[in-house]
Parts: C-alpha cells; structure tokens; sequence
C-alpha cells in the first residue's frame, strides 16, 4: 500500500520566502534507451522528452525532467487524487512497459514536491549546498540534482524566483526543518 | 574539495561524485583455470601509484552514471575524463 500521508502540514512564509507543501501531486520515473520510447512518450504524453542534459519540458498540467541519459521524472503541476495517479501510471505502464520499450514506475509516494518561492531562496539553498545557481537562477525550466544539506534532491526551476524541490519521503521531515531554520538567517 | 566535470551533467561539486577505484581492469576469460594468487591478483591488487592514476568515478548523487578519469593523486589535478568503454585519451 502506498504511504500518501504527508509529514508537513502548514506552509511557511518568511520575509523573502515562502515554502510549501504540494502534495499528493502525480510522479512517475520513466526509463529508456531507444528511439521508439522516445516518440512513444511524445505521443503519449504530447510533450517532447527533453534529451539535453539539466533541462526540461512540460505543457500546463505535466513537467518532465531529464535526470540522467536513459531517465526521466514525470510530475503534475496540481495536486491530484488517488484515482487519477492510477490510471495515469496503468496507461503509461500498458503502452510502455509491457510493451517493452522502457519502465514504468510510479514513484508519488517515494517523493515529496516542495515549492519554494521568493527573491531569497537561492541564498537560502546555498547555504547548505555545493551547486553553483548563478546561471540556474535565470535559466527556467533548468534541472539540476545535487546534495542540500547532505539530503539528496531534484531541483527544478519553474520560473523566476519559484521551483520546485523534491526529496524523498524519509528525509523530507528533516529537510524541511532544516530549510525552516536557515530561512530564518537569510 | 575540487570539481569535477561529469560528463553528463558538466561541472559538480567532487561532494557528489563517489570513486569507484582503478579503471581498465580486465576480467581473466577463463577464472576455472587460475591459481587462487592470480585470482587475488586479479581481484584486489591494485597499483595505487602517487601520481597519474585512470580511476572509474560515479556521479552518485546526479545521473548516477559511470565514467572514467584520469587524476594525478598528488595533487588532484584532472588531466582527462571519458565516458565508460571508451579508450583514455591521454596514455
């Protein structure tokens, strides 16, 4: 049974940023090498899976992020319910992994989507991280994954001033103190 | 603390890479028919020179992938990096 009971409850705001919680929101992992699975997506998803490495795509409802030359995570930009992250991930996993050209594999309730928002919030993140941001911050749609506070993370750049963090479950209690208490000092 | 460019996701942080030992070690085509001090030459000896070493590095907290390097272990200065199966450039 997947654990979709979140761990943070109130969102935060501070003078020059604000973190919250966007959850449960649809994730799926998807990998593949060949040419097929890549159209297959595109048609699928209509959204062209993004092959240059740090960037991504996405149309008003879902985001892809390229996380590595043969991976990609899928994630919806509002929250959804139990019933529409299933058939979603069913269909997917009908038209790509029984066929064979890629896996599959839902992982909402592995991660938690953190939206952080504000002129501040790379001050914040450097603080306990050792990605470089000054070109990240003004690229949009740019995706990096690196370390924040020791705790392994995907960041994506929605827009200006507002991206989405996301960190898997087990840390994300943690993770969010830590980034509480160092959005105090920024 | 040095960077490292992966060759996948550009310049890191070494913090997010982990080393994964010496590089272009071949595996013997026939293990049934050596003496168990080839096999542990095989399996554990390992040069560990000061100077220029080929070492295999992964990107573990990024793309997760394997590549290969070509460090001087007295400094830490990286005179190349090439992907996994490819030859090193430099001999």
């Amino acid at each position: 049974m997947l654990n979709y009971n979140s761990t943070i409850i109130e969102a935060k705001e501070y003078s020059d940023i604000k973190i919250s919680e966007v959850e449960p929101t649809l994730k799926i992992n998807l990998r593949g090498k060949n040419r097929d699975f890549v159209t297959k997506i595109g048609k699928e998803l209509s959204i062209i899976l993004p092959t240059d490495p740090n960037t991504s795509s996405g149309n008003k409802e879902l985001n892809l992020l390229w996380l590595s030359p043969d991976e990609w995570l899928i994630y919806s930009n509002d929250k959804n319910n139990l019933e529409t992250i299933n058939s979603s991930e069913d269909k997917l996993f009908n038209d790509i992994s029984k066929t064979k050209l890629g896996s599959v594999t839902n992982v909402t309730d592995h991660w938690i989507m953190i939206n952080l928002k504000g002129p501040k919030i790379f001050d914040m993140l450097s603080a306990g991280c050792p990605f470089n941001f000054n070109k990240f911050k003004y690229s949009k749609g740019a995706v990096t994954q690196t370390l924040l506070n020791h705790v392994d993370v995907i960041i994506h750049n929605k827009d200006i001033n507002n991206l989405n963090l996301f960190v898997r479950r087990s840390f994300s209690n943690h993770l969010w103190l830590w980034m509480n208490d160092s959005a105090r000092f920024v | 603390m040095f960077l490292i460019n992966c060759p996948y996701c550009g310049e890191r942080d070494q913090s997010e890479f982990s080393a994964g030992g010496e590089a272009h070690i071949v595996r013997p085509k026939q293990p049934t028919e050596l003496s168990d001090d080839q096999w542990a030459e095989y399996l554990f000896m390992r040069k560990n020179i000061k100077g220029v070493q080929f070492e295999r590095w992964n990107h573990s907290h990024g793309c997760r992938k394997w590549f290969n390097m070509v460090r001087d272990t007295s400094n830490d200065k990286i005179h190349a990096i090439y992907k996994m199966g490819e030859k090193p450039p430099i001999k």
